[in-house]
């Protein structure tokens, strides 16, 4: 047995051996073809490879989006195709040229001039329509492509226009909003482009590999679309009214500073940016400068107030309407002898307010409009902004410093006049100005007191005899509600001294005693009235009434008697139904209209008039379907609650 | 037998060469796996290092293993080899109930307690130590067809249907590669050899054909960039990262396959990533590197004067060698892909520890062989 098994071992060896020799001619074989795949099929894989991993270079995200407070979009993007060429891919340039003209319906010419370009990748029209997409898929000319873009679209069309922006075909923030987060809403870059699986759903990655989303960053602003939508309502209705040539209306929260509306006329709508001019794209509220007038004079008061220059009711002689300084002559409206300090701010006698300006001295005064913040930028960062324009003291004359302590020979924009009335609003602490909640501005805490809170209370219960004595201010008084307020008629500069055109303005804030809410509204070169009373108050009062009627503090019902009541004889040809319904082209109906066939573009738009941001399915420029479908009625408000799909618009 | 066995059972020194490429194979494996999964592991589970750790866990384990079963007496070792193989079946069979767990559909695992074991890793070793007692004891009768060819075949038979059910194909082809190669050395005649390759040529073809799955995977494996996109596209990745390394490799780390594109980057196609990094001349040390183990163990197994010493070790031999085999072959793209892990250096305990195992038993046989 034992001989047996040691016959057989010697046998087992050489087996071993064998195994052994074919294990090391499969290795063998296995390092050859490594070599093989590694060397020689090296290039063409590491080619093959980097092309399916590196992105496309139009591998473009979606550009960030932009919501108003409570998350209503105010700026989306949507997919377009555009259309590129490889010039050095195309063999016949004529036939291309003539193809490709035929499906863009664009001049040959220009087209076989791109075509005829060296360049690696030309464009030939960006953002087409899907009919001439589908064309060109189906001319299938070589050298020819598509490609997906972002197109920016603002669904509720000139909505706070100015104040978001615009954007060029590349996708870059020119202005507005758009400008300032440009950086925060550009869409990232993939690095790398994974095709997770058969179906081909797409992961980004960065260099290190991680998963990135490539959209832009969202921006939320402070704005409220409503308020916003209420204040342009209210200012276009006044524009028209007295044929002036422009306007603001700003909207600020006090407790936060934040800004609820900015509203800026002649209106412009970022979805047409090729039909507007640059003054409708100003966002005046931040570029314009204009002398504020009488609604500087708080100020004046909170100052002398402060100093202690003078009491609530230390007699001030205003000289029956006429005084000499220097050289000029100063005029009231409204002639007085002598009156206590708190009715020269109640009757806005400018000898009364020059008086208390010459006897504080021009450093004083121009410390606190300095506090204040005038001559110098909010922290906004909008561009374009002004700093405003105040001299300084030094060079400041008699007659200089009389004229600024009733609002003249002083430059300020609209947002800097808000600034420092939030500052009064705020118990005498200055406040920044926000107008975007997401990302949060980041800045440091520079509250600074500049009037005791007794100054400030002081001068606010001024102002609410401005409105609710017979001041300047009673078009404004709305019943049930207290409100601090200031008139401004300002004579505009014009050459050689002042012309006859006018701003007029109104601030107000309710309610008096604690203001919660501050409105400013400034019109500029009214034609047919010349009064902040008559003109600009009005129009601070439907924006407040709106604005509480929207926060549940005012009643609807209130809304409707009030207009009745106080609206005189400017209000009363437009009641409030009808001035809910904004300037529109287009006749309102019950009905849905038919939309098919718009431009998507246009669809929000009309759709926005209504409030509603419909659900947009499929992809395209075009409308190719709705729901409800035309000749329904339009969807009430309790169905949009809640559900988000209330109205849908088909594309392709 | 029983005499020769305590006659010879003198205590040697455990091969040190063949000591130092175990530890160099499973050091080198580490790095891989952290090379290979962390940024995956980054974006999954939010930390770099989690397979690094469970892998350098995993290796702690096998390594004890390895010292086990490198002190383990061969009684006991030897003794216990009807425990070994009835443990394999029963753990393959309980991955069909519900504590197996399943990944894709196929229940390969069991679960125990937070960690998963795969019982095929486990099964090789039994099933090599289970014929390398049947062809060292029955020696004499391994030439009949009743007892030196059935039974052999019935239990690896048992085995392989129990995988087909998970089901584990390539499980199942490496089990019948086994007893091939372990039947090859003990002596079963040629002619029963021939036709029950033949017999598994036969129904591996059947299995394949009836099943549309392994067929697409098969065709795929003829010309997987017909189907880069589907079926091919492991394959296809697989071969990206090779070629993309060309000499020297990208540089350990910096791969751009594994950022997801190579599906199971730390696990089976661990190799496409050292292709990758490592570059030809690294796979040409990684091949001298195996090339030295397997000798190593080989020369072990030709030197053993006892049979089943020399069985056992040759089967261990052969389920590593086995292993990185169908591995390199898989990810070369050479044969049909089928999950087979690369000994060492993939990530997964079973394996990892089966490995070290094989080590342990391969470095306890090493003392016996005379100086």
């Amino acid at each position: 047995m034992a001989q047996d098994g040691q016959g057989r071992k010697d046998h087992s060896r050489v087996k071993i051996g064998l195994v052994a020799a074919l294990f090391a001619l499969a290795f063998a074989g296995l390092w050859v073809r490594a070599g093989w795949v590694q060397l020689h099929l090296g290039d063409a894989l590491l080619t093959q490879a980097s092309r399916q991993s590196l992105a496309a270079e139009f591998e473009y995200g979606e550009r960030g989006r932009i919501f108003d407070r409570n998350g209503e979009m105010l700026a989306t993007s949507v997919q377009a195709n555009s259309v590129y060429a490889s010039p050095f891919e195309i063999a016949d340039l004529d036939a291309a040229a003539t193809a490709v003209a035929k499906a863009l319906s664009l001049p040959r010419k220009d087209i076989r001039q791109k075509l005829a370009s060296k360049k690696q990748f030309v464009w030939i029209k960006r953002q087409v329509s899907d009919r001439e997409a589908a064309a060109l898929t189906r001319a299938d000319i070589p050298g020819i492509r598509l490609t997906t873009e972002y197109s920016r679209i603002y669904p509720n069309g000139h909505l706070a226009g100015q104040t978001l922006g615009l954007v060029d075909i590349d996708g870059h923030g020119l202005e507005g909003v758009e400008r300032l987060y440009d950086a925060r809403m550009q869409p990232g870059k993939a690095k790398f482009v994974v095709q997770r699986d058969a179906k081909g759903s797409r992961l980004y990655l960065d260099a290190l590999g991680r998963e990135v989303n490539i959209n832009g960053l969202d921006v939320r602003l402070t704005l409220d679309t409503h308020i916003q939508h209420a204040a342009e309502q209210a200012l276009a209705n006044a524009i028209a009214q007295y044929k002036a040539r422009a306007g603001i209306v700003l909207v600020v929260e006090v407790d936060s500073g934040d800004i609820l509306a900015m509203a800026n006329q002649p209106f412009f709508n970022p979805n047409a940016v090729k039909g507007s001019n640059p003054g409708q794209r100003r966002l005046r509220a931040v570029t314009d400068v204009y002398e504020p007038g009488s609604t500087l004079k708080p100020f004046l008061f909170a100052a002398a107030l402060e100093e202690g220059a003078i009491e609530t009711d230390t007699l001030i002689n205003c000289e029956n309407g006429r005084w000499r300084v220097a050289n000029k002559t100063i005029r009231d409206t409204h002639p007085r002898g002598w009156l206590p300090a708190h009715q020269v701010l109640r009757y806005s006698s400018n000898i009364g307010c020059a008086k208390i300006g010459l006897d504080m001295g021009a450093d004083i005064y121009a410390n606190y409009l300095t506090k204040l913040g005038f001559g110098e930028k909010t922290d906004l960062g909008l561009s374009g902004e002004s700093a405003g324009l105040v001299m300084p003291p030094a060079k400041w004359t008699s007659v200089d410093l009389a004229a600024i302590s009733f609002g003249q020979g002083i430059g300020v924009t609209a947002v800097q006049l808000a600034r420092a009335f939030l500052c009064l609003a705020n118990e005498g602490v200055t406040r920044e100005l926000n107008l975007v909640r997401t990302p949060a501005p980041n800045r440091p805490n520079a509250a600074v007191r500049v009037f005791s809170p007794e100054t400030a209370a002081t001068v606010l219960k001024m102002m609410r005899d401005v409105v609710h004595e017979d001041g300047t201010g009673r078009t404004a008084r709305i019943p049930g509600i207290t409100m601090a307020g200031k008139t401004g008629t300002a004579q505009k500069a014009a050459k050689g001294g002042y012309g006859d055109q006018y701003l007029s303005s109104f601030v107000a804030m309710v309610p008096a005693d604690d203001p919660k809410l501050l409105v400013i509204t400034m019109i500029d070169e009214p034609q047919t009235a010349n009064y902040g009373s008559m003109v600009a108050a009005p129009v601070c009062r439907e924006v407040t009434v709106r604005t509480l009627a929207y926060y549940g503090k005012v009643s609807e019902t209130l809304e409707s008697v009030v207009a009745e009541r106080v609206s005189v004889d400017l209000l009363a040809d437009s009641p409030l139904d009808q001035a809910m319904a904004l300037p529109t082209e287009h006749p309102e109906t019950d009905t849905v209209p038919n939309i098919q066939g718009l431009s998507v573009r246009r669809a929000l738009e009309l759709l926005a008039r209504r409030g509603i941001v419909p659900v947009l399915k499929g992809q395209g420029m075009t409308v190719r379907d709705q729901k409800p479908r035309a000749g329904q009625p339009w969807p009430t408000e309790q169905q949009t609650e809640g559900t988000d799909d209330v109205f849908i618009l088909w594309l392709s | 037998m029983s005499g020769t066995l305590n006659a010879k059972s003198t205590a040697g020194r455990p091969d040190p060469w063949l000591v130092t490429a175990t530890l160099f194979l499973g050091g080198f494996g580490l790095i891989m796996v952290l090379s290979s999964s962390g940024i995956m592991a980054e974006r999954v589970y939010g930390d770099t290092y989690f397979f690094f750790k469970r892998q350098l866990l995993y290796t702690g384990v096998g390594l004890v293993a390895m010292a086990v079963c490198m002190q383990m007496p061969r009684r006991l070792l030897y003794g216990m080899t009807y425990v070994w193989i009835m443990a394999a079946l029963a753990l393959l069979a309980l991955c069909l109930t519900p504590v197996g767990f399943s990944v894709n559909g196929a229940s390969r695992w069991i679960r125990l307690g937070p960690a998963h074991i795969q019982p095929l890793e486990f099964a090789k070793v039994a099933l090599v130590l289970y014929l390398a007692y049947f062809f060292a004891r029955k020696q004499e009768l391994v030439r009949t067809f009743s007892v030196g060819f059935l039974p052999p075949f019935i239990v690896t038979g048992v085995l392989c249907v129990l995988l087909l059910l998970q089901p584990d194909f390539g499980g199942a082809v490496v089990l019948a590669g086994l007893l091939f190669f372990m039947c090859l050395v003990g002596g079963t005649r040629f002619s029963y050899l021939f036709l029950s390759l033949l017999f598994a040529a036969g129904a591996g073809w059947l299995l394949i054909s009836s099943s549309p799955y392994r067929f697409k995977r098969w065709t795929a494996f003829l010309d997987p960039f017909a189907s880069a996109q589907n079926e091919g596209y492991q394959l296809v990745q697989s071969l990206y990262a090779f070629g993309s390394g060309r000499i020297f490799g990208t540089g350990l780390g910096a791969g751009k396959q594994k950022l997801f594109f190579l599906p199971e980057a730390h696990n089976d196609f661990i190799m496409a990533v050292v292709g990758e990094e490592l570059g030809f001349v690294g796979m040409s040390l990684f091949f001298i590197a195996i090339g030295f183990f397997l000798w190593r163990a080989l020369r072990i197994c030709i030197k053993l004067e006892d049979l089943q010493d020399r069985f056992t070790a040759f089967g261990v031999t052969c389920v590593l060698a086995l292993g990185m085999l169908l591995n390199l072959a898989v990810v070369l793209g050479t044969v049909p892909p089928k999950g087979v892990a690369m000994p060492f250096i993939s990530y997964g305990g079973s394996s990892l520890t089966a490995s070290f195992i094989c080590a342990g038993i391969l470095l306890n046989l090493s003392r016996r062989v005379p100086s």
